[in-house]
């Protein structure tokens, strides 16, 4: 595993329902963010497709791996890097049982995908009436390092982070598809869930507006402490490259030992209480 | 949570920016080639006028100002003229006045006493004259309904609320005034009564009963779920007065939505037939 990698933020606008278009954006960045030297590129949630799809969700979902990914996985061989997206995911089984799914490839193909866990159903949100959650935390230990996948609003749950940080994740990738109103959330929680498991965090939002919902890009790299290491245009379509250095991970379990102080015998608590809310 | 004026105030350079944001994008989605929209004079509308222009261009967007004899206001159409002067964009006038005699008159039923079904073929009218233009020359219609009105059921169903896009319609009255201020209304321009124009001296805080500042309060603490008693109560008002105004808000959803139909078939338009918009 490589002690330092170069990732890059990758803040699209998606063209919704048009794959095409989109693999044709996602290719022409990833071969950009080749030729400055990154070894991960990470585009937002739901990305092959855009987030407001409603209905037309049950045309554009594809089983994983599938005709996209695949054309994913050709990008990736070619350029040698790693790629992180998101697309509707069709499950195999059935035809009309959907997922939202990050999905992970490296230059020698398909490494694993993410089912969102927690699907955001209030507000402007419906997901559960078009997706099922997923059941599983994901983390992945790769040549790039040991990453954790989220999706959005897995965000404001800090135990799925905890989990992934003990499973052995030292990068958190979270892929998400956040209006406007919702900015200031994400900016504190992206901050906290980096810091509380001394973790290196890379949040990757869409930019544009969809149906009224206007994402907010502002994606960013958030180091172990808490600080901002790099950060994306807000509103806009950008792509921001940065530095993660694996080996300052040391020196803050050292000074903030989060991971030391853990109490285990509170998490059999949590359990009880959250059945019985 | 305190139901004071404060907990109206916004982000106006946040605001400003989405709101520019949200025409721009929709306009290009929609392969437009500009926006048209009625302009009365009041901060509705001249505030929507300045945010098209501000978003698009002036020379891409239409005011059009629709006067009739009964309601005439030199005033109003001087101050419509203001607006767009200062932020650049074009007028029209169309006396609307003969079109309505020919309603009134060809209308067999039509009652000269009854001013609410008589102005509200003077709004729908508007409408008429506002999707012409857009048609013709391939534009949208932008439309300058706020929150509290719309909440309030305050319009008429087809026709001041009539429009392609809406972009005030999540800011209260009193938001929108304190945005127009903002963009630099002028102050006496920004506090003008608020008024359809459906018959002589007609106010909206008159009709309405209720001053916005205080409208607004009410409607903001349902809006976040707060039961009459407790806003009568935070607000010091009776909580008879806060009924009327939740009454009002519920019993109006029908002048909010597409028509209702019943389930008969598998998927059912304005029901579970759930699209996105494909311009946008």
């Amino acid at each position: 595993m490589k002690k330092e990698i170069k990732l890059a933020l990758a803040q699209i606008s998606s063209k919704r329902e048009n794959k095409k278009e989109n693999l044709h954006k996602i290719e022409k960045l990833a071969v950009k963010a080749k030729e400055q030297d990154a070894d991960l590129v990470i585009f937002p949630e739901l990305s092959l497709t855009g987030y407001v799809l409603h209905d037309q969700i049950y045309e554009l979902a594809e089983i994983i791996p599938g005709p996209s990914t695949k054309k994913i996985e050709e990008l990736a061989e070619k350029t040698g890097m790693h790629i992180i997206f998101g697309m509707p995911e069709r499950s195999e089984k059935t035809r009309a049982t959907i997922y939202n799914t990050a999905v992970f490839v490296g230059p020698n193909g398909f490494i694993g995908k993410y089912r969102k866990m927690y699907l955001p159903t209030h507000s402007v949100f419906e997901e559960k009436r078009y997706f099922r959650l997923g059941y599983r935390p994901a983390v992945f230990h790769t040549p790039v390092g040991n990453i954790g996948i989220f999706i959005c609003y897995d965000i404001f749950f800090p135990e799925v982070f905890r989990l992934t940080r003990l499973k052995g994740a030292e990068l958190m990738v979270c892929i998400s598809a956040s209006p406007a109103v919702r900015r200031s959330y994400f900016e504190i929680l992206t901050a906290a869930r980096a810091l509380e498991n001394t973790a290196f965090l890379a949040y990757v939002n869409l930019a544009g507006v969809e149906d009224g919902l206007q994402f907010w890009g502002g994606s960013r790299l958030v180091g172990p402490t808490g600080d901002l290491l790099a950060k994306a245009k807000y509103d806009e379509e950008d792509v921001v490259l940065s530095v993660v250095d694996y080996s300052d991970l040391r020196h803050v379990e050292t000074f903030i030992p989060t991971l030391r102080d853990l109490r285990p015998e509170l998490f059999d608590e949590l359990k009880k209480y959250s059945e019985t809310l | 949570m305190k139901l004071v004026p404060s907990v109206l105030e916004f982000n106006l350079t946040e605001v400003e920016k989405r709101i520019r944001r949200f025409i721009k994008e929709y306009v290009e989605k929609a392969g437009a080639d500009g926006i048209v929209l009625g302009i009365s004079g009041g901060i509705d509308s001249g505030t929507v006028a300045a945010l098209s222009s501000l978003s698009i261009g002036g020379d891409k967007v239409i005011g059009l100002i629709l006067p009739e004899e009964e309601t005439y206001n030199s005033q109003d159409i001087y101050d419509a003229k203001l607006i767009a002067k200062k932020f650049g964009f074009k007028t029209q006038i169309c006396d609307i006045t003969p079109v309505l005699e020919s309603f009134y008159k060809t209308i067999s039923i039509f009652d000269e006493e009854d001013r609410l079904c008589k102005g509200n073929i003077k709004a729908r009218t508007r409408m008429i004259y506002l999707y012409y233009y857009a048609n013709k020359l391939n534009m949208i219609v932008c439309g300058s309904s706020d929150k509290s009105e719309t909440m309030m059921g305050y319009f008429t169903k087809w026709g001041d609320a009539a429009a392609d896009i809406a972009p005030l319609m999540d800011l209260y009255k009193t938001q929108v005034r304190k945005l127009a201020e903002y963009l630099g209304f002028p102050a006496e321009l920004a506090a003008k009564p608020s008024t359809p124009a459906l018959w002589p001296d007609q106010t909206a805080e008159t009709e309405l009963g209720i001053k916005y500042d205080v409208l607004d309060l009410i409607l903001f603490g349902l809006e976040r779920f707060m039961t009459p008693k407790e806003i009568s109560q935070q607000l010091k008002i009776q909580k008879s007065l806060v009924e009327k105004i939740k009454i009002r808000w519920l019993s109006t959803e029908h002048k909010r939505r597409l028509p209702l139909t019943l389930k008969i078939e598998y998927r059912t338009v304005g029901a579970d037939f759930r699209l996105p918009r494909h311009n946008y």
